[in-house]
């Protein structure tokens, strides 16, 4: 068993959500939706938290995951329900908090134009 | 208020200030006279935004004092504060408290748990909550049969009849509402042979709009297919109070449920195949992934060896059927359902996913949930006289559904849907009578029990008379 100890931070800032609300292709291989990838490679589970932020109202959360010990986790943010669904083709923001170090970056696939376009962000690292 | 020449506080003043006869009440007067109106109208003006006390009998005649208590349903989309609230023990005391509310013109609304999102049970008179009223009655194992008291939770009857060897043969997804509640609204699970709840009510005990006692069916010595059960069963709490409910019960079984996730094409290029070889099956469909999530139950040894390709298993428990069948998450939504003709409902079920995923799913990321129910004879059945398919549209609570509900209503209507009694719908009297066509004999059985009108409050009065 490798023995890479805990790497990351425990909050990380993703200020460019935006789920396209269309998309073109076979589902859920190429549903358009923003995926959050969490990261822990410590020894102890992950308890994390989602906080959704929106241009024109308070912010939704939390949202619960849980990243097993030295595992990851893609989550996609279209399926998000509990407390309520992150609604597409508008703008939000994520604060990720867990409990233990993590990393996090969010991925974004587009098939609004009947191919396959991905992008990557990786997310802020911040301190309280 | 107005301090006089009388008044002895008025010459304390005068003498301590050293004013003269005629300032004192220039002064002294004046400012008392404001200080005591201001304060009234302070008073007044507080009085707009606190909640009166009103009076509430007590089960026992003695009137008390309280400030009435706003009734918030599971969702949290309904409230409401009645004028009065009742909490009977007895039958008799349901009785006594129906003659009361009669003689004076009141409405009186019985209460379970508050499942239901539709204002079955709002009132600004009487609301009647049953919660005292739990328990077993009597059962017989051999006839398979259990008499439970209204407020009964489906989880104490299952555990009740489970002690007697016994069982419901179906359940809902939830079990936390009272029993007459599940019963009145048509609360089904699903299953193709198996009926809702309602189909097993044989029997009973009613506190009528006139405040009588009513045994009905097999607790009046009568065959559990007569008119008067067949209007019980499903009555929306219109004809009376049901103070005692006779179940046909099966033995006690025991369940093994699979959940497992798979492609929605899957699931409906087999659906037929799914619910004939499972005694319970139904899925849920995720409109923003075409996921779906397939359920089945059976009883251990009589299972079906058919499962999806690619299949991921959520779930896999085994267990006494009344702690089994109930799945749910306790994540707060409303809903809309209805009941459409078997051979009709995977066809509806496809228009519904075009039209989700064109329309709604920005804004929907809940599921839609698909199941079947048994044909019954009840007069308000939304499954009399055929074997039926529902689809239930599923969305958060604190997300709108107003729009998502209304344009999926007319379609659900030309595919000849029912609306689930106890869940949102628009229609009114005038569009459900064309739905039942027993409908007539059923208003008649309601106005001859409560020829008052007692148990209609607002919401019943435009879902079953026409005006």
């Amino acid at each position: 068993m490798s023995t890479l100890g805990p790497l990351g931070r425990t909050t990380w800032v993703f200020p460019g959500g935006h789920i396209p609300a269309a998309g073109t292709g076979a589902e859920p291989e190429f549903t358009s939706r923003d995926e959050l990838c969490l990261l822990n490679s410590g020894g102890d589970d992950a308890q994390v938290e989602l906080t959704v932020l929106y241009q024109d109202r308070e912010p939704v959360g939390p949202y619960r995951v849980r990243v097993g010990a030295r595992r990851v986790r893609h989550v996609r943010v279209n399926d998000l329900i509990d407390p309520q669904a992150v609604p597409l083709g508008v703008p939000y923001g994520a604060v990720v908090r867990s409990d233990v170090p993590v990393v996090a970056q969010l991925t974004r696939v587009d098939t609004r134009r009947g191919k396959l376009s991905t992008s990557v962000a990786a997310g802020y690292p911040a301190e309280v | 208020m107005l301090s006089h020449v009388n008044e002895s506080g008025l010459w304390l003043v005068n003498r301590f200030l050293g004013l003269t006869g005629k300032q004192t009440p220039q002064t002294w007067t004046v400012m008392q006279t404001i200080m005591g109106t201001a304060a009234f109208a302070a008073v007044l003006l507080l009085s707009l935004f606190v909640q009166r006390p009103v009076s509430v009998r007590r089960t026992d005649g003695k009137e008390r004092t309280t400030v009435p208590e706003e009734f918030v349903n599971w969702s949290g989309s309904l409230r409401f504060t009645p004028g009065e609230r009742s909490a009977p023990r007895t039958e008799e005391e349901v009785a006594a408290e129906v003659r009361r509310a009669a003689e004076r013109g009141l409405t009186v609304r019985p209460v379970g748990s508050g499942h239901s999102s539709v204002p079955l049970m709002a009132t600004d008179d009487v609301l009647m909550s049953l919660d005292a009223l739990t328990g077993l009655v009597r059962h017989d194992t051999a006839a398979r049969r259990g008499a439970v008291l209204p407020g009964t939770g489906l989880a104490d009857a299952g555990r009740l009849f489970a002690e007697a060897g016994l069982g419901m043969e179906n359940l809902g997804d939830v079990d936390y509402q009272a029993i007459a509640g599940a019963i009145g609204t048509g609360t089904h699970g699903t299953g193709l042979a198996l009926g809702n709840l309602s189909s097993t009510l044989v029997g009973g005990r009613l506190v009528t709009g006139t405040g009588e006692i009513f045994p009905f069916g097999e607790d009046a010595g009568e065959d559990a297919g007569e008119d008067l059960v067949r209007a019980a069963q499903v009555s929306l709490g219109s004809l009376g109070v049901l103070t005692s409910l006779t179940l046909r019960l099966v033995p006690a079984y025991g369940l093994h449920r699979l959940n497992w996730c798979t492609h929605i094409d899957w699931v409906l290029d087999h659906f037929g195949e799914l619910a004939r070889a499972n005694r319970h099956f139904d899925f849920y469909w995720y409109p923003r992934s075409d996921d779906a999530q397939v359920r089945t139950l059976n009883e251990p040894g009589r299972e079906p060896a058919l499962v999806p390709p690619g299949a991921r298993l959520h779930a896999d428990e085994t267990g006494p059927g009344h702690e089994i069948i109930p799945n749910s998450r306790d994540l707060r939504f409303d809903e809309m359902e209805y009941m459409l003709p078997l051979e009709d409902g995977l066809d509806c079920f496809r228009e519904v996913r075009k039209r989700i995923k064109e329309r709604h799913r920005q804004n929907v990321g809940w599921r839609v949930l698909v199941r079947t129910v048994a044909a019954d004879e009840a007069m308000l059945s939304n499954c009399t006289g055929r074997p039926t398919m529902t689809i239930a549209l599923l969305q958060n609570n604190e997300l709108p559904h107003e729009e998502y509900f209304a344009d999926l209503e007319p379609l659900f209507l030309e595919w000849g849907g029912r609306p689930h009694w106890g869940k949102k719908h628009t229609l009114t009297a005038a569009g459900l009578r064309p739905l039942y066509p027993e409908w007539d004999a059923f208003q008649d059985i309601r106005r001859r029990l409560d020829p008052q009108g007692v148990f209609l409050n607002d919401y019943l009065r435009r879902l079953l008379e026409e005006t």
